[in-house]
């Protein structure tokens, strides 16, 4: 079943790849030809003399996009492992290309990092007096039009944001995967990209957690001490409020990591209290539940059936609005300890799309020795990326279910 | 107990441990001599344990991102001392925020993955600089 749709092309330029039909390295299903239409008019708005370009599609082939705001890297993150392992296989960086590409690919997904979109490198950007949280940092236009691109089965050449070198890298070739996932600091600040995207989600980590986990991250390094993690924080958090914090009203699900309420005084950033912030209403996002929808609940699972050791698990679930929109939020305050405690949980929640019984359990086994196992971080984590499943099967089976259409050129 | 692989491709032994490494990434080394019917083999090769850099292009980014972190803190002190409100001391910040970040990337690659990064790019290109076995 193919769908053809004619889009005439006024921004030709060397990030588009247009080719023959001849040449396979597109992608899977696709064709395209290009028509182009002598004129005699040179330049100005005419979008009508532009070549104008074809291009047919397998119905399934159309990428499903999804949206990952974290100020935590790239393509490398935990969350990005524990999503790539639901579909399947490990995620691994382009073969043979190079080897500071921030690109993670597997069998059904491929994960593109947002930095590789910064129109400014390091030295750009200190001439600028900007930081890479800057919109102006940025290159929004590129980011749309690949985005898009890929979304319709177009292969793209991206460029590369090199961080150790901090220059930008020729670009690789990025073909249009079953699922493509966008990871970094601005997947929703552009209305346009925002349209693009089938499921966002942002991981929205307190103040207090940050710090802690800055600490456990630099502390062991040489040039860092408890002041410098503390002022690079601080000295990041104007533009951190101003540019990236405002997405997360735009996101379908919100991951919120703050401190435990179990322990009096914790600040070790150990043991979680994590929220999971779902909005309702989202086209093949049904949101996870205790209980019951809609109703109000607090659960605490350990007790006769469960042995827990300090400072246990404390669930909550009910309706809020978050941002003026109705949402679901389930919380988890605490720490599994035992396998059993995982199952018990995973028995009593509701629509969280596993195939099998114990998927979850099973899945978050498999990444036992991932930062958050034994938390809701790696818990939701896993529960989002089952959903992300669920929502790419029911966005596929929708498409194969359309009719053939055609439109004119 | 550990078991050894050899592999015969790129010649070096490959430890599967059972346990897990310390976070410390830095290589350590080991002889092993192969025990057969109680004879003792020389062995003269090396041992790299897994979870370690293997390559030498990734020993230099590690210690080049170590340098690195060193260096802009001490640039950011320096620039944030007038005014730490200005854009300059933002920028300083950002630069060692994102150093950190990309050494804590390195260092969960070879510790989570247990698997050189440079991995698929040396299968490719075995002769340049960056993939020679590193050597203590």
């Amino acid at each position: 079943m193919a769908v053809c749709s004619a889009y005439t092309t006024q921004s030709l330029n060397s990030t588009c790849s247009i080719s023959t039909p001849a040449k396979t390295h597109l992608g899977f299903h696709q064709k395209q030809v290009v028509f182009y239409r002598r004129s005699s008019k040179r330049g100005g708005s005419g979008s009508s003399s532009g070549p104008c370009v074809i291009t047919c599609s397998a119905g399934d082939s159309q990428t499903v996009v999804i949206g990952l705001a974290a100020d935590s890297g790239c393509g490398k993150s935990t969350f990005m492992r524990r999503l790539t392992s639901v579909f399947g296989g490990a995620a691994e960086p382009p073969k043979g290309g190079n080897p500071d590409s921030n690109t993670l690919i597997s069998d059904m997904t491929t994960v593109i990092c947002l930095d590789d979109y910064h129109s400014l490198d390091r030295t750009g950007r200190k001439e600028k007096g900007v930081t890479a949280l800057d919109p102006r940092a940025n290159d929004f236009d590129l980011m749309y039009e690949q985005v898009k691109a890929i979304k319709s089965g177009v292969a793209v050449d991206k460029p590369i944001y090199n961080h150790v070198t901090g220059l930008l890298d020729p670009p690789e070739l990025i073909k249009p995967p079953k699922i493509l996932v966008i990871e970094g600091l601005h997947p929703m600040f552009d209305e346009r990209v925002r349209d693009l995207l089938d499921f966002s989600i942002y991981l929205d980590i307190s103040n207090e957690v940050k710090f802690a986990w800055k600490i456990q991250r630099d502390m062991a390094e040489r040039g860092h001490s408890l002041e410098s993690i503390k002022a690079s924080i601080e000295a990041r958090k104007p533009d951190f409020d101003a540019y990236i914090d405002p997405q997360k009203k735009y996101a379908d699900a919100v991951i919120e990591v703050l401190p435990t309420q179990l322990i009096p005084g914790d600040n070790e950033g150990k043991v979680l209290r994590v929220r999971l912030i779902m909005k309702e209403g989202v086209k093949h996002f049904s949101p996870v539940y205790l209980f019951d929808e809609g109703s109000t609940i607090s659960w605490i699972p350990c007790g006769r059936k469960l042995t827990c050791s300090y400072p246990g698990i404390k669930f909550h679930y009910g309706p809020d609005t978050y941002f003026g929109n109705e949402v679901s939020i389930l919380e988890m305050d605490g720490q599994f300890d035992r396998l059993d405690e995982l199952i018990y949980v995973e028995s009593h929640l509701s629509n969280i799309s596993t195939k099998f019984y114990g998927e979850v359990t099973q899945q978050m086994l498999k990444h036992a020795d991932f930062p958050g196992s034994n938390n809701g971080t790696g818990l939701f984590q896993t529960i989002v990326g089952l959903k992300i499943r669920d929502l790419y099967e029911q966005i596929t089976s929708s498409k194969t279910a359309a009719p053939l259409e055609a439109t004119k050129a | 107990m550990a078991t050894l692989r050899f592999n015969s491709l790129t010649g070096t032994l490959e430890k599967n441990p059972t346990s897990s490494f310390s976070s410390n990434p830095r290589l350590s080394w080991a002889y092993f001599q192969c025990n057969n019917k109680g004879e003792r083999r020389a062995s003269g090769m090396t041992v790299k344990a897994m979870g370690a850099a293997k390559y030498k292009g990734t020993q230099m980014r590690e210690k080049k991102l170590t340098e690195m972190i060193e260096k802009k803190v001490t640039e950011a002190k320096q620039v944030c001392e007038g005014d730490e409100t200005s854009d300059e001391c933002k920028v300083a910040w950002d630069e060692v925020e994102e150093v950190s970040q990309a050494k804590a990337d390195l260092r969960l690659r070879l510790e989570i993955e247990k698997k050189d990064p440079l991995e698929s790019f040396c299968q490719e290109n075995p002769e340049t600089e960056e993939c020679k076995i590193y050597e203590d």
